[in-house]
């Protein structure tokens, strides 16, 4: 290869203008490879929300719904289900655990959801991860609260805490169960789900709380004393939804079915990958858009190095010329260009992989920490090869216009410039 | 010495169909060994004269003949080859590649001619030495000079680098164009002297085109464009 070498030592003899095309292309080839990563990590950490469960049952609506006011705690549910169905739905033999919820009061704008401790023993989000302590334990008496790692973070709270439920879902809610404060009594690990944002009570709370409550307000004069309430039965009647672990996951799709066309109350069934998954596409617009952004940036990026080798052009007619003198062929000045074109493409992609992996390690513990996202270290995928090779391609071929350029330059002025 | 190096015929050339042609030479024949002297002023189609020879541009009729190849037959990739098997080029100045280092701006030609590269090769181990030995012949210093820019060096330096460059690889052809325009008088004579004194010792034919009418005794022979070309 003749030509290599030389293409080689004339990008280095240029090496400011042409180091500055490479950043700009190492830092769009960065951007496109990072936003690749994140939406294949977000994606990952997302489908990670809930995992473990194999249905979670609610009132009957859409699945997406479901799943958005059972597992993400957006929304509210149309209806309650009642506690005989999740009894009898609990008690089928191929169940091998469930999880109650009951949700619809808040407090400071963090969603409070009754359950049991159960929910501390079988639900699992990521990898099969159980919610873990990082000080206190699961609630016990009735008025104990277990709170998500952004709740105490934010909010201040330790264990020993009282804090006050608002009615409602409100941030500020005006009817506050000011009169049932509850204890602090553990706080979880951060998880990067909703658990984070999440204020754990018992089922019997939640239902002393609303004891003395009808229709949404304060029965009058009716105001019940905690000590009371502890003797009173705290049996709730209805729950929101529930989760549904199966002894074998084969039995899904029959149970399913059969909570679908459940006879005694319409109820809902969903498959939480499923229902993850038909969440996720409903944001596809948004991650579509950002990946094409960022392939616009790499497109810029290009075509700054085309300016930069067009506008070179007239600088090397001189060169060029020498060049053809001494027996370069015009397919080797056309040659020349593009692989220098393509040189500062592959540079520009290598750059963008190194600085990848850089702001990766940089952002790493910061995006676990703040985000609960979980950004992967590990070897560029094959989708990421083949990306870098095809704006490695892009780039090369895009170096056709000065060398084609160069050509008709060098064609018109042979071996002699008048300098 | 009376091999035939180049003859031409019947030229005619023109840069445009309808232009009236720049180049009307019905003869001109240069034998093996010879060193000629072209001379004529500014616009007498000196420079067009040196395209025909080089084989960048080719004539509307006539033939060019170089070492009993007939370059108006070979195409244009052929010539380029050709160009770079048998012709070496001094310019007037620039002569360089800025960014490759002396040596390897004198080894240029043997990275696109097989035929130069074995003939090098013939002389010397490496092309490196053989640069360094042509270099030292043309009395550079290269030990001094090596690790510099060849962009640093002095016109006259940068000429005779440029004569090591077209001597490589023994090309039979060598062509300067005003290689001494840029140099004082005194420079102008070392050069020459340097110049005849190698083509001599590689028995190259040379042909060296200036404006300047003084150089002409010390050529085999001199003959002015305005009396060949039919159209100047």
């Amino acid at each position: 290869m003749a030509i290599l070498g030389l293409a080689f030592k004339s990008l280095l003899n240029r090496r400011v203008t042409v180091g500055l095309t490479v950043f700009a292309i190492g830092v769009s080839v960065m951007l496109v490879l990072g936003v690749e990563r994140l939406r294949h990590d977000a994606k990952a950490s997302f489908a990670n929300t809930i995992s473990g469960t194999d249905l979670i049952v609610g009132a009957r609506s859409g699945s997406v719904q479901l799943l958005l006011y059972s597992v993400f705690r957006i929304g509210n549910a149309t209806n309650n289900i009642s506690l005989q169905s999740y009894k009898d739905i609990a008690s089928r033999k191929e169940v091998a655990w469930t999880i109650p919820l009951s949700l619809g009061d808040s407090h400071r704008g963090y969603r409070v959801m009754g359950t049991t401790s159960d929910y501390f023993k079988h639900y699992r989000y990521g990898n099969g991860k159980l919610l873990a302590f990082v000080g206190g334990k699961p609630f016990e008496d009735v008025f104990d609260a277990v709170l998500g790692a952004d709740v105490a973070k934010t909010l201040g709270y330790k264990r020993g805490d009282h804090i006050v439920v608002a009615h409602g879902l409100g941030a500020e809610g005006f009817s506050k169960h000011d009169d049932k404060p509850f204890v602090v009594k553990g706080i979880l690990e951060k998880t990067g789900t909703p658990v984070d944002h999440t204020v754990h009570v018992s089922l019997a709370g939640i239902e002393a709380i609303h004891i003395d409550w009808k229709g949404g307000a304060r029965v009058p004069g009716m105001a019940v004393g905690t000590e009371r309430i502890r003797q009173m039965n705290l049996q709730p009647k209805s729950i929101t939804a529930f989760l549904i672990g199966l002894k074998s996951r084969l039995a899904a799709f029959r149970l399913q079915r059969a909570i679908n066309d459940y006879k005694r109350e319409p109820l809902l069934a969903a498959l939480p990958g499923v229902a993850l998954q038909e969440l996720w596409d409903l944001m596809g617009t948004a991650e579509t858009a950002l990946a094409a952004i960022s392939l616009f940036v790499v497109a810029a990026g290009l075509l700054g190095m085309l300016t930069m080798l067009l506008s070179g052009l007239n600088e090397r007619r001189r060169e060029i010329a020498i060049l053809r003198a001494v027996g370069a062929r015009l397919h080797h000045i056309f040659g020349m260009l593009v692989l220098e074109a393509g040189l500062i493409a592959l540079a520009g992609a290598l750059l963008g992989l190194a600085l990848l992996y850089i702001g990766l390690l940089i952002a790493e513990p910061f995006a676990a920490a703040e985000f609960g996202l979980t950004l992967g270290l590990g070897l560029p995928s094959m989708r990421d090869l083949a990306l870098l090779g095809l704006i490695v391609a892009v780039g090369t071929i895009a170096g056709a216009i000065p060398a084609a350029r160069a050509y008709r330059q060098s064609l018109a002025d042979g071996m002699m410039v008048r300098v | 010495m009376s091999d035939v190096s180049i003859q031409l015929t019947d030229i005619v050339f023109r840069w445009k169909p309808e232009a009236a042609p720049v180049l009307d030479i019905p003869e001109l024949t240069i034998v093996a060994g010879e060193r000629l002297l072209i001379q004529g002023p500014s616009g007498s189609g000196k420079t067009t004269l040196l395209s025909l020879l080089g084989g960048i541009a080719t004539p509307q009729s006539g033939s060019v003949e170089i070492h009993g190849t007939t370059l108006s037959a070979l195409r244009g990739a052929q010539r380029d080859a050709f160009r770079a098997d048998c012709i070496g080029f001094v310019f007037q100045m620039f002569n360089l590649v800025p960014y490759l280092s002396l040596i390897n701006n004198v080894t240029l030609p043997c990275r696109f001619s097989n035929a130069r590269r074995q003939a090098a090769l013939l002389s010397s181990p490496t092309l490196n030495q053989e640069a360094t030995r042509l270099l030292g012949q043309l009395e550079l210093d290269t030990e001094n000079l090596a690790g510099r820019p060849v962009t640093e060096l002095s016109t006259g330096q940068q000429q005779r680098v440029a004569v090591a460059r077209a001597l490589i690889g023994a090309p039979p052809l060598v062509i300067a164009d005003e290689p001494t325009s840029a140099l004082d008088t005194d420079a102008r004579h070392t050069f020459l002297d340097l110049l005849f004194r190698e083509v001599n010792n590689a028995n190259a034919t040379l042909i060296f085109v200036s404006h300047d009418c003084d150089l002409s005794p010390r050529f085999d022979r001199t003959v002015p464009l305005t009396s060949i070309n039919q159209s100047a």
